[in-house]
Order: C-alpha cells, then structure tokens, then sequence
C-alpha cells in the first residue's frame, strides 16, 4: 500500500525553492525551447514576408482538414496526459496506464498524419526541403516539432514500461522490460506500416486483396505484436510505481504539453495564416 | 520507494474531492479547446477584414495557450516561480520574433530582385 495520500504535489519543503528539483528543470528546459522554437518560427514568417519569385502557392498545397484533425488529435493527448498525471497523484496506477497507453495512441496518430502529410507533399505537391525556400522553413520547423513528439511517445513508452516494475527487488525485471519494449516498438512500426498501406489502398481505389499481398507481413505482426503487448499488461502483482512517482510523471507531461502549445502556434502562424 | 498494488486506493476525502474536481476541469477544458480550434478554422472562411482574422486568431490562440500552461501544466496550482521562470523564456522568445520581424518587415530588407542586381553589378572590364 501507498502511504503518499499526504504528498503535498504542488510543493516540497525539501528543496530551498519549495519546487521539486525534477520539475524546476524541466520548466527550465522549457523556457529555453521556448526561445529555440521562436528562431524557427521567426525565420519561417521572415521567408514568408519576402516570398522569393516562383514561391509555390501553400493555399493549395496544404489540407485544412488533415491539419486540423492532427491538431484535435494532439489537444486530447493532452487532456489525456494530464488525466495520466492526475490517476497517478491518487495512486491509480491502472488509470494511468491507460492513459499513457491512450495519450502514446494518439501521438502516433499525430505521428502517422505528419509523415502521410510530409510524403504527399513531396511525391504529389513537388515541395521538398531543398527547391524551395518556403519547403526548407517549413520542413524545418514542422519536423523539429515531430522530432519532440518523437520523442516525447519514446518517453511514455519508457515510462509506461516502468510501470510494471516489480515492488519484490528479487524478481527480474530487466530482460522483461528489454523484451516489452522491443515488442512495443515492433509493432508500432508494423502497425504504422500497415495502417499507412491500407489508407494508400483506399486512395488507390484498389481492393483489400491487393492490401493483403502487399501488407500481409506488417499486419500479422501488428496483429501478434498487441497480443504480446495484451500479455505483458496483465500484471497483478505488486509493482514499485505509486503515487510518489508521479513527479515523473507530471515532469513528462510538462514535456508533451509543451509540445502541444508549440503546435497551437504553428497551426495558427504557419497553416491558418497561409488561408487569408 | 513506494509499494503500491495495481488496485485503486483510497485516499483522503479532501484529497479525493480536489483530485476529482481536478478530472472534470480537464476535461472542460479539451473541450473549449477543441471549440476554440473549430471557431478558428471557421472563422479564416469568413468575408471580413483580414485585420480582424488575424487579430482574432491571435487572441484565440492566445487563450488556448493559456489554457493549456495553466491547467493541463498546473500552473494554476504551482508556485509562481515556476511561471517566472517560464515566462522568462517565453518574453525572451517573443521578444526575439517581434525584433526579426520588425527589421526584416522593413521596406528596406526586401530581397533584391536579379533585375535590381543586374543593374546595380560593377562593370568588370
């Protein structure tokens, strides 16, 4: 059983500022990407004021409605990590869980739309990083933004796997942990792979046997690689995860929430800007 | 190191009722966010002065910014010094675009066309 019903989250009297030292750094880091992420944004508006002769027209090259459905996707991951960050400071561990699993879910989605976007940019618009000046800022700035998701879904991943650490220090855990993640990561690729394959079928007009030959190896180890994940989830047991974790938690929710700001600036400066 | 089971555990009423309270807040605020989001693409449509869009998207965007570091980042409930400290960057950051706008924005900093620097190119004999 947890004692940490008495953790006071939002201060610690252990440290001089009243903050905890993990998430000081954190808001510290923060602020500093905050200023990394204004060069970007500033040198993609200065291109923009003085668009060079033969700049393509955006209007027709970007889609509202992907963009804005990336853009529904990523606020409810952040609904969905700040529920993360809640369960865990009342010591539900099985609710977090979820909601990482949840908030993981839709970073990949988010994931998923950009590198539909990135890839019918470049083979179907003619937009690349280097034939224009326009491509060069925004694959820039808008991939530097899905690097940070990148790797904020890496860092649930982690954090999730984490949670399954055994509360008995006498059972192994380590080559478990090695083993979830592989499978985590195996099957997100095949499932991305698989997913991607069916919405270009879709697009192709062709048929479901056509996806199948195609397709069949990443859909068989999606669908394998969720039951494994389904096996290493049912855990019953004591595990060492709590409500004294949670500043980890919250720490990395900082991080994703950030990355969810960040977006509502870029959608607004970079893609709604482009429709006036 | 704390010991938990994976099954839910009680808690404190006071604590309960805040963390509670704590959901529906979240949950709220997705959704004004998605609202805001939806108003903003809807209102980039509308036949009025661009001045007006571009002032409005700005302060909608504004207010989910708002939103999100205050609430989904507590904020709201942290101590000050952690919003000092974001908002160092953040003034740092908003400082650095208005100041690279403002110089390249300059009628002055607008590219050269190559007919410009045809013309303007010293004759090498």
């Amino acid at each position: 059983m947890s004692h940490a019903a008495t953790i006071d989250h939002h201060h610690d009297v252990t440290t001089s500022t009243g903050i905890p030292n993990k998430k000081l750094f954190m808001w510290a880091f923060l602020a500093s990407d905050c200023m990394f992420f204004g060069a970007l944004i500033s040198t993609h508006l200065i291109y923009r004021l003085h668009p060079p002769p033969g700049s393509p027209d955006v209007s027709k090259i970007f889609s509202i409605e992907l963009t804005s459905f990336s853009t529904f996707i990523l606020l409810m991951s952040s609904l969905l990590m700040a529920l993360a960050v809640n369960s865990l400071q009342k010591g539900h561990v099985r609710s977090t869980r979820h909601n990482l699993l949840g908030t993981i879910f839709f970073g990949l989605i988010f994931l998923g739309c950009q590198v539909y976007e990135f890839n019918h940019f470049v083979h179907e618009k003619g937009l690349t990083l280097s034939n224009s000046i326009f491509g060069s800022t925004f694959y820039t700035l808008t991939g530097t933004h899905g690097c940070h998701v990148a790797i904020g879904v890496l860092w649930l991943v982690l954090m999730y796997i984490r949670s399954f650490k055994p509360a008995d220090p006498s059972r192994s855990w380590l080559a478990r942990a090695i083993a979830h993640f592989v499978v985590f990561t195996i099957t997100t690729v095949a499932g991305t792979a698989a997913v991607l394959g069916l919405v270009h079928t879709i697009q192709s007009h062709e048929s479901l046997s056509v996806f199948i030959d195609h397709h069949l190896l990443a859909t068989s180890t999606t669908v394998i690689g969720l039951a494994l994940l389904t096996w290493f989830g049912f855990s019953r047991k004591p595990v060492d995860f709590g409500e004294a974790n949670a500043i980890d938690v919250e720490s990395m929710g900082l991080y994703w929430h950030f990355v969810d700001i960040v977006w509502i600036v870029i959608f607004t400066v970079v893609y709604l800007l482009e429709y006036l | 190191m704390s010991l938990t089971m994976d099954a839910k555990i009680a808690t404190p009423t006071t604590h309960a009722g805040h963390t509670q309270s704590k959901f529906h807040t979240f949950v709220q605020i997705a959704m004004v966010l998605s609202v805001i989001t939806g108003v903003e693409i809807v209102i980039i449509y509308l036949p009025i002065g661009k001045w007006l869009v571009v002032s409005s998207l700005v302060v909608l965007s504004t207010v989910k910014f708002l939103l999100v570091i205050f609430y989904f980042m507590h904020l709201k409930w942290d101590k000050v010094f952690c919003t000092i400290l974001f908002f160092i960057g953040l003034v740092l950051a908003l400082g650095t675009v208005a100041a690279l706008l403002a110089l390249f924005g300059a009628e002055a900093s607008a590219p050269l066309t190559s007919q410009i620097l045809h013309h303007s190119a010293p004759v090498i004999v």
